[in-house]
């Protein structure tokens, strides 16, 4: 009775009593009950900051997602990895129970806030920073996993405050896995699409003076899909953050044009490419980065496309015509034009012939070349255009080769009749032999030549597939070829030449001399080569040559035919030969290219690296002793006093790489830089990217490449 | 002449476009090894500086903006000894501030000076550039941002006070001293192994 009494007499005041505390606690638990899978939350006037769970409730050994969750006031903003120009990005520091691990933040890909002259890379509105969590596979279902979280980070408007806090989350093991409230999971999926997408895209970059390109190709890049794209390296200095992206994009290839980071380094690296798509849809995709020479080797295939073959091939045209004009192919033109103007006033058919004849010789020897070149390429050989040069006894064979001419040339011998016995109607044949081995001739010869006009273009035409680099070089071969082409298909221009006569003979002895003159040179590259023993070997090859040249001359012009010419001449070839032999014997004892009146220092990669590791600025020259262009640079400007004075006054440390012979290290090097030949002079400022010279240097380039 | 010379020349087209919009927000960087940019300005004592009234010393350049929560994780004590440290070693230590009028860090004379009291500060002149002059001249992006510039008057040094991009304090003794170790070595006269470095901090609150 009491107790109804007592139920009756107060009744009302007692439930509602009850009844409203009851509801006060039922409120207050029901937002901590919905929201378990969040921690306690900070706020402040700018940001609203917890961490967060994608499960409300987990099982033993779950994998699952938790974050740093950040609300933002408008227009305040928070940092990626990268945060650009201002800022720092947050950091999290999470302790959970043993057996349970915690990773790093899987970072949402950003956007880009300019600020004045500054660039922040970073997130508006809301963004969770998530980081993968596994439960430990011995938790109790009914214990409570708890993680602690220390955070900090700053926030930006146009002020930045930086902000930490403590965060506890509390996470119920239970025998199924409860995913957290739509809110939290919206905030997931919100950052979720974000991550940045692996994407098959090769990526390279290519650095100018203060400019950086970037060229991405791949299937699913055309104009259509790409309404605006934004590079974000994923650390400092790579590009200027503040600076505009120039976008350019076709079927398959999307560039980015933009100012150079300070820190800019050539060299592989990570960022994050942001497409818009033509819907305004934005995605971020993974992009690794590589310098454009080097993704060229690894890619050949990709590297003509940024050209029409045809165009390739009629650029090439043009370089053969050219080369027409390089000192190198001079001797050789020389017995050409000595070889045209014998057949001045000539048949027309002949005429015409021999320039068939000679283009095929050019055409061979540059299929040759090529195919050479290649071959050794696909075998894994480190090989460079000239590279015949490279080897002593070929240059051996050549100065003698010179050598003869420049004696048939003088009158000593004549070649033809000698070997092909008499005979008007061989002569037409013999003619002919000889107009093709004099197209062969000249390029051999003027490969050294080529380098400097033509070293970028023939370096990446040996990088690309096979037939098109063949297609290159034949179009070369034509250029090279056409004067005299020409010459055999207008007799017009033919009939122009002066009439046979005395003058012919004189011509033909003063050609002589370039054929001496280049044997010399010749005996000279092989000392730098062969050393002083490979010298005397090779000389004493060029006193037979004379022996031989005399013989011979004796044996046509001398009266009666005797047998001791002939003999003596083929006593002295074999002896040639076994010089020959003597030499490849020997082998190139490769005394290098000392470093003669300049303080270089020679090349390797080491040193390079060690002396910009010092911060030490660095001047590298690649030479070889069978580069024309390179020994006149030494020695009109490399070595001169202003240059090495300068060199002194800037501690400008002055390293040589040598070419004469094969060396792998330096074809690297050089194909680093995309180039296949020589000349070729670059200057690495301190802490600063390398400067590629001209190939043809003067005393001010030198000197104003080192003010940078 | 031939496909490169021809493709080169449509790329520096191009980059030639990107520079001159470049140029627009963004500022030329003065180059490492070159010639500081000359400036005229005017500290908080209202004295007039030039930069070649140095020449024979190093000098430090240092932006700051005393209310920006990078600045002020230095100023509990590491701005100070680098720059007690700078001053015995007879380098010139220059603090600038470009904070505008009306943005976050601008003083006028007094305050500079009543700053530099309270924090024990011991720079050898605080430059006011509310106009943001000398601030642009030398790409000054962050508070704080070091700039060295040897006793002939060449950028040795541009960027961070040190490797570790945080507000917090406890970061500052793991970090590698990069800019202290500049200014030791163009003190020394030997080269600055890692010349230019990230700059981190608050954006430098320029005039807009």
């Amino acid at each position: 009775m009491t107790v109804s009494l007592h139920t009756f007499g107060r009744p009302c005041w007692r439930d509602l009593l009850f009844a409203s505390s009851l509801a006060l606690l039922l409120a207050w638990l029901a937002p901590s009950l919905a929201s378990a899978a969040e921690s306690n939350v900070q706020r402040s006037p700018r940001a609203t900051v917890s961490l967060v769970s994608d499960y409300a409730a987990v099982t033993p050994g779950q994998e699952l997602r938790i974050g740093l969750r950040q609300r933002l006031a408008p227009h305040w903003h928070t940092y990626w990895k990268n945060p650009g120009d201002a800022g720092s990005p947050p950091s999290i520091a999470v302790t959970a129970p043993d057996g349970a691990s915690v990773g790093e933040i899987a970072w949402p890909g950003p956007d880009r806030f300019i600020v004045g002259p500054a660039a922040s890379y970073g997130y508006e509105n809301e963004i969770v920073f998530p980081l993968a969590l596994r439960v430990p596979n011995d938790a109790q279902a009914g214990s409570q996993l708890r993680l602690d979280a220390n955070a900090d980070w700053v926030v930006c408007e146009k002020e930045c405050i930086p902000e930490q806090g403590k965060f506890q989350l509390t996470l119920p093991v239970e025998a199924s896995a409860r995913p957290a409230s739509d809110d939290i999971l919206v905030a997931f999926k919100t950052a979720d699409a974000r991550q940045p997408q692996p994407s098959s895209w090769k990526a390279t970059a290519s650095a100018g003076e203060s400019t950086l390109q970037l060229v991405v190709k791949g299937a699913g890049i055309s104009p259509r899909s790409v309404s605006a794209a934004l590079y974000f390296p994923d650390s400092w200095g790579i590009v200027d953050h503040v600076a505009p992206q120039a976008l350019e994009v076709e079927e398959g290839v999307l560039r980015l044009m933009t100012t150079k980071g300070q820190g800019y380094a050539p060299g592989p690296s990570a960022g994050l490419l942001a497409i818009t798509d033509g819907g305004g849809q934005k995605r971020w995709f993974a992009l690794d980065l590589t310098p454009a020479a080097a993704s060229a080797a690894a890619s050949a295939a990709d590297a003509p496309s940024t050209l029409p073959l045809w165009q390739m091939a009629w650029f090439a045209f043009l370089g053969g015509l050219i080369l027409n004009l390089m000192p190198c192919v001079f001797p050789v033109l020389a017995i050409k034009a000595t070889a045209v103007a014998g057949m001045a006033g000539g048949e027309q058919r002949a005429v015409r012939l021999s320039g068939m004849f000679y283009t095929l010789g050019v055409l061979a020897a540059f299929m040759a070349l090529a195919l050479a070149l290649l071959a050794v390429r696909a075998a894994g050989g480190a090989v460079g255009w000239g590279f015949q040069f490279q080897s002593p006894l070929f240059v051996t064979a050549l100065c003698w080769l010179m050598l003869a001419i420049g004696l048939n040339l003088s009158g000593v011998f004549e070649v033809g009749s000698a070997l092909a016995g008499a005979g008007q109607e061989l002569a037409g044949r013999k003619g002919h032999a000889g107009s093709f081995f004099t197209g062969l001739l000249a390029v051999v010869v003027a490969t050294p030549c080529t380098a400097p006009f033509m070293g970028a273009a023939i370096g990446s035409a040996l990088l690309a597939p096979a037939h098109v680099s063949l297609v290159v070089f034949a179009m070369m071969g034509l250029g090279l070829a056409l004067p005299f082409l020409l010459l055999g298909m207008f007799p017009a221009i033919a009939r122009r030449l002066p009439r046979p006569g005395r003058w012919m003979v004189t011509l033909r002895q003063g050609m002589a001399f370039p054929m001496y003159a280049t044997a010399a040179w010749l005996l000279w590259v092989l000392a730098q080569q062969a050393g002083e023993a490979g010298l005397r070997l090779a000389l004493a090859g060029s006193v037979l040559v004379g022996l031989v040249g005399w013989l011979v001359g004796l044996g046509q012009h001398g009266a009666g035919k005797r047998w001791w010419p002939r003999g003596g001449a083929l006593a002295g070839v074999a002896g040639l030969a076994g010089l020959m032999v003597t030499l490849h014997a020997s082998a190139p004892s490769a005394a290098p290219a000392s470093a003669q009146a300049s303080q270089a220092e020679p090349y390797s990669a080491e040193r390079l690296a060690a002396l910009r590791a010092e911060g030490k600025p660095v001047f590298v020259n690649m030479t070889a002793a069978w580069c024309i262009t390179c020994l006149v640079n030494e020695r009109t400007t490399l070595s001169s006093a202003a240059v090495q004075q300068a060199m002194r006054e800037r501690g400008v440390v002055y390293l040589k790489g040598d070419w004469t012979n094969r060396d792998p290290a330096i074809t690297a090097f050089l194909q680093s830089f995309g180039r296949d030949g020589l000349p070729f002079y670059a200057f690495y400022p301190a802490g600063k990217e390398p400067a590629v010279l001209p190939p043809v240097l003067t005393q001010a380039i030198v000197t104003a490449s080192f003010e940078q | 002449m031939n496909a490169f010379s021809r493709r080169a020349l449509l790329r520096t087209t191009i980059s030639a476009a990107a520079l001159l919009c470049a140029a627009v927000p963004g500022l030329a960087a003065p180059a490492i090894g070159q010639a500081a940019p000359a400036f005229t300005a005017v500290d908080s004592k209202g004295k007039q500086h030039t930069l070649a009234d140095f020449k024979g010393k190093v000098v430090v350049l240092e932006w700051t903006n005393h209310d920006c929560p990078y600045v002020k994780k230095h100023y509990q004590a590491n701005m100070q000894g680098l720059q007690r440290q700078a001053q015995q070693a007879g380098v010139v230590w220059l603090s600038v501030i470009s904070s505008a009028p009306g943005e976050q860090g601008h003083v006028d004379g007094k305050k500079a000076d009543e700053l530099t009291a309270s924090r024990n500060a011991a720079p050898t002149a605080v430059l006011l550039d509310p106009q943001g002059t000398i601030g642009k001249a030398y790409d000054a992006r962050t508070t704080p941002h070091m700039y060295v510039i040897d006793a002939k008057g060449v950028l040795r040094y541009a960027g961070g006070i040190d490797s570790i991009a945080s507000a917090k304090v406890e970061d500052l003794d793991k970090a590698s001293p990069l800019f202290k170790t500049a200014m030791q070595a163009v003190v020394k006269g030997e080269n600055v192994a890692q010349a230019v470095t990230r700059p981190y901090g608050c954006n430098v609150k320029y005039k807009s």
